[in-house]
């Protein structure tokens, strides 16, 4: 019983141990002040400026609907986008990339 | 009505165009030159409708005359309206969109408690200048168009945002350079979908369908829009839709392409006299399943309000039942299809079901509208009342907040691999609500509605040809 119960508590503390944290998803409200497209359009870094918050946040976007939004420039520089964001080694990846809604 | 199930896939199969293109290529040596593109000369100067109607005489004045810029028509088949006038998105007063071109005209909004403004309104999408809006007619009109916004696959949207005149009017631009002009041709599923997929209120809002290859076997066999919705003149065909009153006077259906008979399977085509074709080929629906429009909510980032909305992905619900001949009651409280079983005109047929909350009238128990434009600022949905009240000199009402029940045509979302099969009606609790649509206790249990006894033998033979090498 009590081997038992060693086992367990140090997988426990193994699992603690090694777990990798939950990304903390991130958020931004900015006019974007760039657009820039990968050579094969298959991706983008826009920039994102807070004026409030007085910073700019350097977006990568990968998700298809959004770069061509980019492309036809249905988003475009001056546009004001609310996104979410993860942070993915050195990268701030869009999870969410939009106009705030309304007609 | 008629049931497309097999018909859908068969012709997605055998016979979208590009599918036939990709499977039978032509040989290099005999492929025909490429033919040169009639618009290329656009691209060194294009002043807008003028350089269309150098070829496209009198198309102009005709498009003037369709739903796409009056946002209206005459509607023969609603309850209720009067048969001279026109009705529409221009006009109309329900509860999806509680406001209209009329009363929430394209405008800058008061600045918001972070001292925000923007320029919104319902005729956003209208494809004029909107100095040249939906009431528009003569010379003007024609030459305030935007051709190139339907019909350009370069169009820059950039260029497409409401703006301030010098004198202080609220303009729509457009993009009328010559790289777009030099790319027209039919319109394409994006150009369709600029507008119809953003409506009511965001993406995919309304009618909750997205037409991708994820979601419709048309779009997944290379169909455009403009394939089903084949315009004569600018009239765009359309299907009947118990919210969607404006028309061109042209209609469509599954049958233009597909037969009455399209299964390949006798006990599927026995279905298609009295099931439309939609209740089993499309059995989901999407978008907003209600929402309120007497208590807004706040966007804590932008300061601006919206509407409260309840909103479902593509694909996420489930449509409900009803025969359907293609008529609407029109009342308050509701805006549904009639029909009944009696009715040979009559299909049982799926719809997305909706609820709206709003403004009535306590005095004359009429459904009230809204100028958006206060809520958005400050969230006074009272004050958007009292602001459309006053453009619609209605001078004396009593707000009350009150439900609205709307049928959407559910016509989007077209599967083959997914359609309903015996398996899912023909069964205890199964998909049809048999009771509701008129059949009695007794039929069902004498014709077997509700049991696997109807098929079980049939679909056991399908399934071991299946597994046949």
């Amino acid at each position: 019983m009590k081997k038992l119960a060693a086992a367990l508590s140090l997988a426990v503390a193994v699992t603690l141990a090694t777990a990798t944290p939950a990304r903390a998803e991130e958020k931004v409200l900015g006019v974007v002040a760039s657009i820039q497209l990968a050579a094969d359009g298959n991706s983008a870094v826009a920039v994102l400026k807070d004026p409030k918050a007085g910073i700019t946040v350097p977006i990568a976007v990968e998700d298809k609907v959004t770069l061509d939004k980019f492309k036809d420039h249905r988003i475009s520089v001056g546009d004001e986008i609310k996104c979410k964001y993860e942070k993915k080694a050195d990268k701030n990846v869009a999870t969410f990339f939009k106009k705030p809604g309304g007609c | 009505m008629k049931s497309l199930p097999l018909a859908l896939l068969a012709a997605a199969l055998a016979g979208a165009p590009s599918a036939r293109a990709a499977e039978t290529p032509p040989a290099a040596s005999s492929a025909p030159a490429a033919k040169p593109n009639p618009h290329a000369g656009l691209k060194d100067g294009y002043q807008g409708p003028a350089a269309c109607e150098k070829c496209h005489a009198g198309v102009a004045k005709a498009f003037l005359d369709t739903v796409h810029w009056k946002h209206a028509s005459k509607v023969t088949n609603v309850d209720h309206l009067d048969p001279k006038l026109e009705y529409g998105m221009k006009n109309r007063i329900y509860t999806f969109c509680n406001g209209n071109d009329v009363v929430n005209d394209l405008k800058q909004v008061p600045a918001n408690e972070l001292g925000k403004t923007k320029i919104t309104g319902c005729n956003s999408c209208h494809p004029g200048t909107h100095l040249a809006g939906v009431n528009a007619d003569g010379p003007e009109a024609e030459a305030a168009i935007d051709c190139l916004l339907c019909h350009s696959s370069k169009y820059d949207y950039s260029k497409r945002k409401p703006f301030k005149t010098a004198d202080g009017k609220v303009a729509m631009g457009q993009d009328r350079s010559g790289e777009a002009a030099a790319a027209v041709g039919k319109p394409g599923v994006k150009n369709c979908m600029t507008c119809h997929e953003s409506a009511g209120g965001g993406q995919l809002i309304k009618r909750g369908f997205a037409y991708d290859a994820e979601h419709d076997v048309h779009a997944k066999n290379g169909m455009t829009c403009v394939d089903c919705h084949e315009a004569k003149a600018h009239r765009i065909p359309t299907g009947f839709d118990p919210n969607n009153w404006a028309n061109d006077g042209v209609r469509l259906s599954c049958q233009g392409c597909h037969s009455e008979k399209p299964h390949h399977d006798p006990d599927y085509d026995a279905h298609t006299a009295r099931i439309a074709c939609q209740t089993c080929h499309i059995p989901t629906t999407g978008g907003a399943v209600a929402k309120d429009f007497t208590r807004w909510t706040k966007d804590p980032d932008t300061g601006f309000w919206e509407p409260t909305t309840i909103k479902r992905d593509p694909g996420a619900t489930r449509p409900v039942y009803a025969w359907f001949n293609g008529t609407v009651e029109n009342t308050p409280h509701r805006i549904g299809p009639k029909g009944e079983r009696t009715d040979p005109k009559s299909k049982i047929t799926p719809f997305k079901l909706y609820q709206g909350r709003a403004y009535y009238d306590r005095k004359t128990g009429s459904l009230l509208s809204m100028d958006f434009a206060p809520p958005t600022a400050s969230g006074d949905t009272l004050a958007g009342v009292a602001s459309a009240a006053k453009t619609l000199g209605i001078k004396s009402y009593d707000p009350v907040p009150g439900w609205q029940t709307i049928y959407f045509a559910n016509s989007h979302l077209v599967t083959k691999a997914k359609a309903l099969s015996c398996d899912r009606c023909h069964v205890a609790d199964g998909v049809l609500p048999f009771e509701e649509l008129g059949y009695g206790k007794a039929e069902i249990q004498k014709r077997k509605l509700r049991s696997a006894e109807l098929w079980f033998d049939k679909l056991d033979a399908k399934e071991r040809k299946k597994a046949d090498f």
